[in-house]
């Protein structure tokens, strides 16, 4: 799917550059001028080596915020994302138990799984017309309870050292998790910004009464797009179980509202409609440098949420800006 | 042809309150039977206790919602003035009066800024009551990074205990909420409230300030969850910089058991807070029950669900008896 | 502007409300351009214009609901700027707006008595005296059958309207702005009395309505909107009914139709319709035979929007039978409908229509995007293959393509539209008024576009509200009158009269028929 997708995103590129580019290329700009002031402010740093380990830490939040962004590209929102990445790597430690070779089953039953709650999501919004909020925040109470029940909060079993391998190695000499952001950023602006679901999803989310009148799948789309967010919230706590080396059921909690804040502050329209994979990269990509700052800087977690909430509603109101609404 | 369907309403507008106040019951009896001290002072007031926080909090909430808006920034703000009464309210005999002003002073500023941004920058509220949220769980952070501090006594004995030992004190606060209701209710800005929430266009064409009224129902929610906070602190005595997703939940359960259209415009308070009683004798019953705490997760999520259904069915119903009716 | 001819103008001094050059835009569209009005004390003026003329537009400038961009307004002489209908009320300007503006959930007399009603002194709402005074202000207007403690919302249409005129009138405002007020109105003499007494205590009227008898019957003076600019401003009595027609159409009627052969095929029908009942639907039977234009005419809100929705299921019917080309058909949703070649041009453009944030060439190829894709992937030049020969049958420029939709014209956009439907593989169209808020020429290659589609084999379902459209284009035309079909012009019979006599209810023959003009 890959390969096909390079020249697409070229040609995309070539015809029509969508307007939410340039806010993207513009959180990049802000993300380097981030990373200078951390060499500005501990000059021991390598330059090179920093913005690969900013690399390397963004992929969880990259991941899981481009499911964020397919919700909120719907006019809806992700909530069970946090609890979703620590189920995800509760199962594959659990699954795994150590061992390299249940990885070939183990990682599609986990992701299955994942995948499987956002569908109940989609089903809740879509079916029964729950607000995506509380559908969300209500399925994420309800798994987090079973994935309690199953394993008393932190994962006894060992997570599989291939997993761990993965997220350590080089290759080429680059950190292969730098090697799979890039290839997760390939398929996944394929599908947004290439694909027929991805096109119908966009047009959900644009006009859902244009929707309705033309007969799109409008079930079948917000199925998908919750279904796939859960699948990368899996997908990003597997990741996470291989970095840390030792899953929590908690351990994504940290990550839900900054996957809102990425898609957010890469320009995508809360109420749906609008919004790049590349901006939500973009986003996440400076949330993680503003975090490696934070640090540096060893200052309190608290000032970065606050930061965090400040940003949020700053990007709210410059795109709310140019759109005047009329009447 | 109007004064049978408009009885037709009021009974039907009770529906899912007589629905609410029936489980109520029946769980509540569940609970009694299970614990020997539940009809005793003692143990009413500790029900009452445990479940106060919520029913403000949601009573605030529910002003937002009927407003057609929601407001994600409940429970951080909670939290947050939790942490300033953990701080504060040791210093000097009048500690608690000062952590007092305090909290309602953050709450309302909380609620000023979530409603300048909503009714007066046009944001949508979920996104941007998000944005406060995070921006408040940070604040919670800076005040006070680990659990901890303490709440003066003289908050914790005069709020959580009885009066002559015979009634609670959260009893006196529950009934002067359900009073200020009433009035609010039945104010010109309780008027606006629901007509801002029903039909915004048609509310503005009468002659309504409907950004006006937006901005004072989150102002309103904002002294809520301050006032809320304050008891939270009584209940625990302490401070905790994290906000519980779980109250955030719990707060909208309430609003939606109790039978406010997460639409806007239909509903009312007394419903939250009876649905703010609801979830806490449901807390009280499989506690009771010896259910595992992660089966009070799953339960917790479902009522959500569940409650929601049953408010869209009820909905439903009574339209269509309307339409019939008319 | 070379044909406005404004023959009257009212001196300035001693006007009670002058309106001097207002304009509004909205984004690209421009809603009023340089409208300059006056209105004497005790005056009816009438206020004419098509759909989208800025007839809308300028009463939400007059009551505080929008703010021009440009111009000034002045009441009694003083500069008037209100920002709310609270300032247009202390001004002595009240509206009855046509969208009613009542709220559902409260009762009629707080609704009367909005945004103040009497209080208390605990700042209370008195229920008992709001009710007292509502019922003494509606008895005082001859409404005696509304109990004030009725909710709007259990209230008829009807009722609501009155409520909603009544509130204009109690307060006794100088400037009375009475906007379609005969809508969902049956008794026009109450109404017509109603103003009579308002002009007795020296109010002022601005009269807005499509109905040229009322505005004969009412006003002195009228004045014509066209694309936001008045193009007239004179006494009734001077203007014959041509004169205002063409007026507000801004051409000669007639010419701009191409009269093109009938193209009905023989065969079963494309589609027939037996005994459709369901909300706001009641017992519609109908035919379609392949090639026909079947033109559906009615007032406003008799039912014809919610026919069209139910046919492609988006309202489920409670019982009847659909039959496309003699078999049974489920069109139970919109895409079961597309399947059929069942395809809807609906009529909320806006919300409905486009796809506003999606390009225009995306807009028309959604429908068969896949065809454009290989292994799921969107090839844009194939995408482009699709959807080029299709612009041309509705002359949509190519150079539109690339741009996003809502940067066009809402004729381009209505052309869009209709391409979406072309792509989609539609063999039967049910365009609901089509033309509406479209410029002159965008409306040329609509009507060709729809006769080029019948006289290839399609079938097409026509409602509009420009009676001329219906007239000219079409077969044979249904009308609909109170969810029902009150009756079929044959195509020899087609005449705007003999719709209108239809549309009123008032049966072929019947007298008291509402002139209707067109828009």
């Amino acid at each position: 799917m890959s390969d096909s997708a390079v020249p697409m995103e070229a040609e995309g590129g070539r015809r029509r550059m969508p307007p939410e580019i340039l806010p993207a290329l513009g959180v990049l700009a802000c993300t380097g001028l981030l990373i200078g002031l951390i060499k500005l402010v501990s000059p021991g740093t390598v330059l090179l080596a920093q913005v690969s380990a900013i690399l390397v830490s963004a992929i969880f939040l990259a991941v899981a915020s481009f499911g964020q962004g397919l919700a909120i590209l719907l006019g809806g929102i992700d909530l069970s994302i946090g609890v979703v990445m620590g189920l995800g790597g509760m199962m594959i430690s659990g699954l795994t138990n150590g061992s390299n070779d249940a990885l070939i089953w183990a990682m599609p039953a986990t992701l299955a799984c994942c995948a499987g709650i956002g569908l109940v999501n989609g089903l809740g919004i879509a079916l029964i017309g729950i607000p995506p909020f509380i559908m969300t925040l209500a399925s994420a109470t309800s798994f987090f309870g079973v994935g309690l029940g199953l394993t008393a909060g932190a994962a006894q079993a060992p997570v599989a050292p291939g997993l761990e391998t993965l997220m350590s190695a080089r290759g080429l000499g680059v950190p292969w998790p730098i090697w799979l952001l890039l290839g997760f950023a390939v398929i996944a602006i394929a599908f947004q910004n290439g694909s027929v679901t991805g096109r119908r999803l966009y047009a959900l989310g644009s006009s859902p009464g244009a929707a309705r009148v033309a007969g799109l799948p409008i079930g079948g789309l917000t199925v998908a797009a919750y279904g796939l967010s859960g699948l990368c919230a899996g997908l990003a706590g597997v990741l996470l179980a291989g970095y840390s080396s030792a899953a929590t059921l908690t351990m994504g909690d940290p990550f839900l509202l900054p996957t809102i804040a990425a898609v957010v502050i890469g320009g995508a329209r809360v109420t749906g409609g609008r919004g790049i994979y590349l901006g939500t990269l973009a986003g996440a990509l400076f949330l993680s440098t503003l975090e490696t700052l934070i640090t540096v800087l060893s200052l309190s977690q608290g000032l970065r949420d606050l930061i965090q909430g400040v940003i949020i509603i700053t990007a709210l109101i410059a795109q709310n800006r140019p759109g005047a609404n009329p009447g | 042809m109007a004064a049978p369907s408009g009885r037709w309403r009021r009974a039907l507008g009770g529906g899912p309150t007589a629905v609410a106040v029936l489980l109520f019951a029946a769980m509540y009896a569940v609970y009694a039977a299970r614990t020997e001290t539940a009809t005793t002072v003692f143990g009413i007031t500790n029900l009452l206790n445990d479940g106060i926080v919520l029913a403000i909090a949601s009573a605030g909430l529910t002003l937002v919602v009927l407003a057609g808006e929601f407001d994600l920034s409940g429970v951080a703000v909670i939290a947050v003035c939790n942490c300033v009464v953990a701080t504060i309210s040791t210093f000097g005999d009048f500690g608690w009066l000062v952590a007092l002003l305090a909290v309602l002073a953050i709450g309302g500023a909380a609620g000023l800024l979530n409603g300048l941004l909503v009714a007066g920058l046009g944001l949508q509220s979920l996104a941007a009551t998000i944005g406060t949220m995070i921006a408040a769980e940070g604040v919670a952070l800076l005040i006070l990074s680990a659990p901890g501090g303490t709440v003066a006594d003289v908050i914790a004995d005069s709020l959580t205990g009885d009066i002559r030992s015979v009634v609670p004190v959260a009893a006196v606060i529950l009934a002067g909420l359900c009073l200020a209701w009433m009035v609010l209710k039945r104010t010109r800005f309780g008027i606006a409230l629901y007509a801002a929430g029903t039909d915004a266009a048609a509310a503005r064409l009468s002659g309504i300030d409907v950004p006006r009224t937006k901005l004072k129902a989150f102002v309103l929610a904002g002294l809520c969850y301050g006032a809320a906070g304050y008891m939270l602190s009584a209940q625990t005595g302490t401070g905790d910089p994290r906000a519980s997703d779980a109250l955030l939940l719990f707060m909208y359960a309430s609003v939606a058991i109790g039978g406010t259209s997460l639409m806007g415009g239909r509903g009312g308070a007394f419903g939250s807070i009876a649905g703010a009683g609801i979830l806490t004798v449901m807390q009280k019953m499989l506690f009771a029950l010896g259910v595992a705490e992660f089966y009070t997760n799953v339960f917790n999520g479902v009522i959500m669900i569940v409650a929601l259904v049953i408010g869209n069915a009820s909905a439903a119903v009574a339209q269509r008896m309307r339409r019939r009716a008319a | 502007m070379s044909d406005s001819v404004p023959s009257v103008v009212g001196p300035s001094a001693g006007s009670v409300l002058d309106l001097r050059a207002i304009g509004k835009r909205y984004g690209a569209t421009v809603a009023l351009q340089d409208v300059s009005l006056t209105l004497l004390p005790g005056e009816i003026c009438g206020l004419l214009g098509e759909n989208g003329a800025g007839k809308s537009t300028l009463v939400k400038a007059l009551s505080g609901v929008v703010t021009p961009d440009t111009g000034e307004m002045y009441v009694g002489g003083a500069p008037y700027r209100p920002r709310n209908v609270l300032d247009a009320r202390a001004f002595g300007v009240a509206t009855a707006f046509q969208e009613l503006s009542l709220v559902p959930t409260l009762s009629v007399a707080v609704n009367l008595f909005l945004p103040q009603p009497g209080i208390n002194r605990l700042h209370m709402i008195a229920r008992r005296r709001v009710e007292q005074e509502a019922k003494a202000i509606l008895g005082a207007h001859g409404i005696r059958d509304i109990p004030p403690a009725t909710l709007v919302g259990d209230l008829s249409l009807g009722m609501r309207q009155r409520v909603e005129i009544v509130r204009a009138l109690w307060r006794q405002p100088r400037i009375l702005l009475l906007d379609e007020p005969t809508a969902a109105l049956a008794d026009r003499d109450w109404l017509f009395a109603q103003v009579a007494a308002a002009v007795g205590w020296g109010a002022s009227v601005l009269y807005i309505s499509h109905k040229l008898d009322e505005v004969r019957r009412l006003c002195g003076r009228c004045v014509i909107l066209r694309n936001g600019r008045k193009v007239r401003d004179a006494a009734v009595a001077a203007m014959s009914d041509d004169d205002i027609f063409s007026s507000m159409a801004g051409r000669s009627v007639v010419e701009t139709f191409v009269a093109v052969p009938p193209a009905i095929r023989p065969g079963p029908p494309m589609l027939r319709a037996t005994g459709l009942r369901g909300p706001g639907v009641d017992d519609v039977s109908f035919s379609l035979a392949p090639g026909e234009i079947l033109g559906v005419a009615g007032l406003e809100g008799q039912g014809q929007a919610r026919l069209f929705q139910s046919l492609i299921g988006l309202h489920p019917l409670q019982s009847g039978r659909i039959e496309m080309r003699g078999k049974p058909a489920a069109l139970r949703s919109p895409r079961a409908a597309r399947r059929h070649g069942v395809v809807l041009v609906p009529e909320e453009r806006k919300t409905e229509g486009i796809f506003k944030d999606l390009t225009t060439v995306a807009n028309i190829s959604l429908p068969v995007i896949a065809r454009a894709a290989r292994l799921r992937l969107i090839s844009r030049r194939a995408e482009r293959r699709l959807v080029e020969p299709i612009t041309e049958a509705v002359d949509l420029s190519p150079r539109t393509l690339k741009l996003p939709i809502a940067a066009l014209s809402g004729g381009n956009q209505q052309k869009a539209v209709l391409a979406r439907a072309l792509a989609s593989g539609a063999r039967c169209l049910l365009l609901f008024d089509p033309t509406r808020g479209v410029d002159v020429g965008a409306k040329q290659s609509i009507y060709r576009m729809i006769q080029g589609f019948a006289a290839a084999g399609g079938a097409v379902l026509f409602y509009s509200t420009e009676l001329d459209e219906l007239v000219h284009l079409c077969d044979r035309c249904l009308v609909i009158y109170r969810n029902r079909i009150a009756g079929e012009v044959p195509r020899e019979a087609l005449s705007q009269e003999h719709i209108l006599a239809l549309a009123s209810g008032a049966g072929p023959s019947g007298q008291g028929a509402a002139m209707e003009l067109a828009g």
